[in-house]
């Protein structure tokens, strides 16, 4: 016995020590907070009142980090919010184009704007259909709003648009009120004038302009946009009609090619004729 | 003139009785402290253990025994208010003031604490405690154990030690 109390105060500390290990150990294999229920509710519930007591000091160091998370959470949300405003517009313009098919007897091939390009004054556009989707050269670029081009180059998969807004295009065109025929052409920026009309005929402002059935390179009856300024040119005989185009040519992506291209019997026809007048002439 | 008191021949280090009291009064008040106080302090999630440093001056000042029991305790009271698994820093501060307990010498706690040794104390101790309170700490969960313990560990020993300093500045002036 004395033996063993010698032995116990000798290495007491050992012995506390592995004892306190072991109630430890006891405690940890208790588990999760729910395991002791009522006493670590009262601690918990102490630990809060006392927070509370003194949560109206502020922390400096917390304000700040707190600053920084908020700015970034706004940052995401103003990203958010363009991205749902970019779907608004997206979903609306694609409500359109889908709607568009029913009012054209052509069939429709959609394709997405991928590129512009401007050389000279000659306004070009790269879309992402081609040759494998049925795009060929000289079928129209339609889209909700009307008239977008003509499709000047066609490879596998990609397809160059001439813009309505080119120094090169030549539209011909008529008033939808009063079928008077004129010719489009583009002034820069964005205005279109409607030439070749005599100051006699009826044009008005706000008269709605759309492909003539004369043109044989585009479909009749697509829109091009509408009067804006009607004037008498002085010392001629032509209106001076200056045409908004009703395509916003700035915010295009989406477009429609219209599987349709210009008859060939017809274009031989008119060709050979301009050749046996000329030759007439020339005689 | 409350400044100017011996603090050796106090009541409350004299009577053991009273003594024990006061470190129990003085440990209620720390974890107080940690529960509103050191998130001012907090830097990158890591805050000092003052009832590692308490330990650790009962360690010194009382004996390797004394100070495993107050390891113990401190530890118990550290995770009911820290909401950790009980029985986690009981362990850690219970080794925490056993290795501190090593650096008992009769008479001579408040030279101790009032040197740089005291800090080496601390240090040291925080050392052990970490690594043992890390082991326990991260083994439900999918982290590796060496980033954790390097990561907030060591943080945290740097952080108590630094900490330790005022007190072994205080009682540096209180003993000269």
């Amino acid at each position: 016995m004395r033996g063993l109390i010698e032995f116990v105060v000798r290495y007491r500390n050992y012995i506390t020590l592995s004892t306190l290990v072991v109630m430890s150990f006891s405690l940890m294999s208790i588990g999760n907070l729910s395991d002791l229920g009522g006493f670590r509710a009262v601690i918990v519930g102490s630990i809060g009142w006392i927070q509370s007591a003194f949560a109206w000091i502020p922390n400096p160091v917390a304000l700040k980090s707190e600053n920084t998370a908020l700015r970034e959470l706004n940052l995401q949300l103003a990203v958010e919010v363009a991205r749902s405003r970019q779907a608004i517009v997206e979903n609306e313009t694609m409500r359109k184009m889908m709607r568009l098919p029913q009012y054209t007897e052509h069939k429709l091939i959609a394709a997405d704007i991928v590129g512009k390009t401007t050389t000279e004054q000659r306004n070009y556009a790269t879309i992402n259909r081609g040759k494998a989707n049925g795009v060929r050269e000289g079928m129209s670029c339609i889209n909700d709003a009307g008239l977008v081009g003509i499709v000047i180059g066609a490879s596998e998969n990609y397809s160059v648009l001439e813009l309505l807004i080119n120094r090169d295009t030549r539209v011909s065109a008529k008033v939808l009120r009063t079928r008077v025929d004129g010719v489009i052409q583009w002034e820069g920026e964005n205005i279109l004038v409607l030439k070749n009309v005599p100051r006699s005929l009826d044009v008005r402002k706000y008269d709605v302009i759309v492909t003539s059935a004369y043109s044989s390179k585009y479909p009749a009856n697509i829109v091009i946009g509408r009067v804006s300024t009607v004037e008498d040119e002085p010392n001629s005989l032509f209106h001076r009609i200056v045409v908004q185009p009703s395509v916003n040519f700035s915010t295009l992506e989406q477009v429609f090619i219209v599987d349709a291209r210009p008859d060939p019997e017809r274009i031989g026809l008119e060709r050979k004729v301009d050749e046996t007048s000329r030759q007439k002439i020339s005689q | 003139m409350a400044l100017n008191f011996d603090i050796r021949r106090s009541e409350y280090v004299t009577n053991p009785v009273l003594r024990y009291i006061g470190y129990g009064v003085i440990a209620l008040l720390l974890s107080v402290v940690h529960v509103v106080f050191l998130r001012f302090m907090q830097v990158s999630s890591v805050t000092p253990d003052l009832l590692l440093i308490f330990t650790v001056f009962i360690a010194i000042y009382e004996g390797q025994f004394t100070g495993m029991i107050a390891g113990f305790l401190c530890g118990l009271l550290f995770d009911a208010i820290s909401t950790d698994v009980i029985g986690t820093n009981a362990l850690a501060k219970t080794f925490a003031g056993f290795v501190a307990g090593y650096f008992y010498r009769e008479n001579q706690g408040i030279q101790i604490v009032g040197s740089l040794n005291f800090l080496l104390i601390v240090a040291l101790s925080g050392f052990i405690h970490n690594l043992v309170y890390s082991f326990f700490f991260i083994k439900p969960m999918q982290v590796s154990f060496w980033v954790f313990f390097l990561q907030y560990g060591l943080a945290a020993t740097l952080y108590t030690t630094v900490t330790a300093l005022f007190l072994m500045l205080f009682v540096n002036r209180r003993r000269d």
